[in-house]
């Protein structure tokens, strides 16, 4: 194994494209994510039994679908959204593309962390809440919302960091990134080089996101 | 005001169903202090649960201001318990909000426009002494302080009645008596029902006007709390109230008694008449305290003394039926004639 100077000097421009790239797919998918996995993973938890909202039916038919994408291999949902997303972003190939697969399955996974995270606040708020006569948007907004942002923060930080690894299946169908870079130019072609500097890469955006995860979610916290 | 009738809350668990309120009927007066006290398990805080729907009857009726509240849900129901306050062993304030904001909280529930939430968090702080913790987090709070922010949420709008769940047990016995003459300061001024569950007979003794013992999720015992201290009627209310008053005499005192050892009670005024003085003066017979206190509820003196009288078994029988006409209740527990 070795490393050369010069040889990453001349790729450099590939790399910081991928790095564009992976940013790009994660930003995407990770907004995708929250926009729906959010309200998803509120319903989640809001529908179970004894809480304000108890729906059965609801909840076991959204728990259903989520388990269901949950446990489709990555590499094949890629694959079998193939026609969702020709419809919506108009073309199978890219990183816009890849970002299809990525949200829908960045969308269950964040779900399940968020009611994970609702389930860990404490019962006898929310039934305080309850007593005091508050609606149930006024609990989700103002009691479990607050109560979990820090554990919520958290997940974020969880959830991107899986997207970092996802991304990399992206270069199967042209996603790009740093991960498919590593892939391509140090897996197939055993280019050192590129493979060191690609993992560095990775190894200090997912430290960068842990400890950024970490601060802010202790910052917001005021237990 | 409060009335529940034939009132049964049911569990189902794995193992079969668990009663926890068990056909109860209760009147709540208004503007009362009403406490009712039992061992954890007695079905006390499922019926007060079940007062305000947090917890769904399995059968009965429950009538709060002339509404069946079994009868209501959604968003009358939600309206219903607008009216109704509840505050909690552990407080449940909403950690990432400031004292100010969860009161504001049950504020908003009632629609209250937003100047006006304001003025009236500013007013219920200072009716619980708090306040300058307006923008503090409860995590920066004490026990005490984090129950007076959820009495100020439970008053925001102006309730009825109050439900107390065990309001006190979290602490310590100073912050406890200043949280209970809070509930009585509060109950006088805005005539405010209060309900209250706890294991503490003190906390009866100090401010309830009536109240009821649980056992079984049944209620075995109710009325006056004077009367219930004077005269108890159940082992299990006996019991409770020896946590307050209690007549423990070393056995080797009791031993080395040779008269006859009494328990005499007084209730109200007749306490303060020295009917003691007067009986050991009039008979020919010599007394001697053992034991003996004089407990103040609702303001009313209860005296009960434990003595052992010496003399012959006709002055001791004179002497007996001298207290009882002068009102005294005469028990004798040794040596009895």
């Amino acid at each position: 194994m070795e490393f050369d100077v010069q040889h990453m000097i001349e790729l450099w421009p590939e790399i910081t494209k991928a790095f564009g790239q992976t940013l790009y797919m994660i930003g995407i998918s990770l907004s995708v994510a929250i926009i729906i996995g959010l309200p998803l993973g509120i319903l989640l938890f809001v529908t179970d039994k004894g809480l304000f909202l108890e729906n059965r039916f609801v909840k076991s038919t959204f728990g259903f679908v989520v388990n269901m994408v949950r446990s489709i291999p990555f590499i094949i949902l890629l694959v079998a959204l193939f026609p969702l997303t020709q419809i919506i972003v108009g073309t199978t190939v890219g990183p816009l593309a890849a970002s299809v697969a990525l949200s829908v399955a960045a969308i269950p996974f964040f779900a399940r962390i968020v009611e994970t995270s609702l389930r860990e606040i404490d019962k006898g708020v929310i039934e305080a809440a309850v007593a005091v006569g508050a609606t149930p948007w006024m609990i989700i907004k103002d009691v479990l919302l607050p109560e979990a942002k820090s554990s919520i923060v958290q997940g974020i930080t969880l959830t991107i960091i899986s997207l970092v690894a996802y991304s990399a299946m992206a270069g199967i169908i042209g996603g790009g990134g740093i991960g498919d870079l590593a892939i391509r130019f140090g897996y197939y072609r055993y280019d050192d080089t590129i493979m060191i500097v690609t993992v560095v890469i990775l190894i200090i955006l997912v430290q960068l996101i842990q400890q950024i995860g970490d601060w802010t979610s202790k910052a917001i916290d005021k237990r | 005001m409060i009335h529940i009738k034939n009132l049964s809350k049911v569990y189902k668990t794995k193992k079969g169903t668990v009663s926890g309120v068990d056909n109860v009927s209760l009147t709540i007066n208004e503007g009362e202090i009403f406490g009712i006290v039992g061992y954890s398990g007695a079905g006390k805080s499922s019926l007060i649960r079940c007062m305000n729907l947090l917890e769904q009857p399995t059968s009965g009726e429950i009538e709060v201001n002339g509404l069946d509240l079994t009868k209501l849900s959604g968003e009358k129901l939600r309206k219903a318990r607008l009216k109704m306050g509840m505050i909690f062993q552990h407080f449940h304030l909403i950690s990432q909000k400031t004292v100010g904001e969860n009161i504001a909280f049950a504020l908003k529930a009632a629609n209250t426009p937003g100047k006006r939430i304001n003025e009236r968090v500013e007013e219920l702080l200072e009716m619980v002494s708090l306040s300058d913790k307006k923008d503090v987090f409860p995590a920066q709070l004490s026990g005490g302080q984090k129950q007076r922010v959820g009495i100020a949420r439970a008053l925001a709008n102006n309730p009825s009645v109050l439900l107390c769940d065990e309001a006190t047990s979290a602490l310590d016995p100073n912050t406890t008596l200043s949280i209970l003459r809070l509930l009585k300061k509060i109950n006088r001024e805005f005539n405010i029902t209060i309900v209250l569950i706890t294991h503490e007979m003190n906390v009866v003794k100090e401010i309830c006007d009536r109240m009821a013992v649980m056992q079984d999720g049944k209620v075995v015992e109710h009325g006056e709390v004077y009367d219930i201290f004077s005269d108890p009627q159940t082992e299990l209310t006996k019991e409770f109230i020896t946590s307050v008053v209690s007549f423990d005499v070393p056995k080797p005192i009791l031993d080395a008694c040779t008269g006859r050892i009494l328990k005499v009670l007084f209730r109200g005024d007749v306490a303060g008449e020295g009917v003691i003085t007067d009986t050991v003066q009039q008979f020919n017979i010599k007394g001697n305290f053992l034991h003996g206190s004089i407990e103040y509820i609702q303001e009313r003196p209860l005296g009960l003394f434990l003595m052992e009288l010496k003399g012959t078994d006709d002055d001791i029988y004179q002497a007996i039926s001298y207290m009882e006409k002068r009102g005294a209740r005469v028990e004798v527990i040794e040596n009895g004639i």
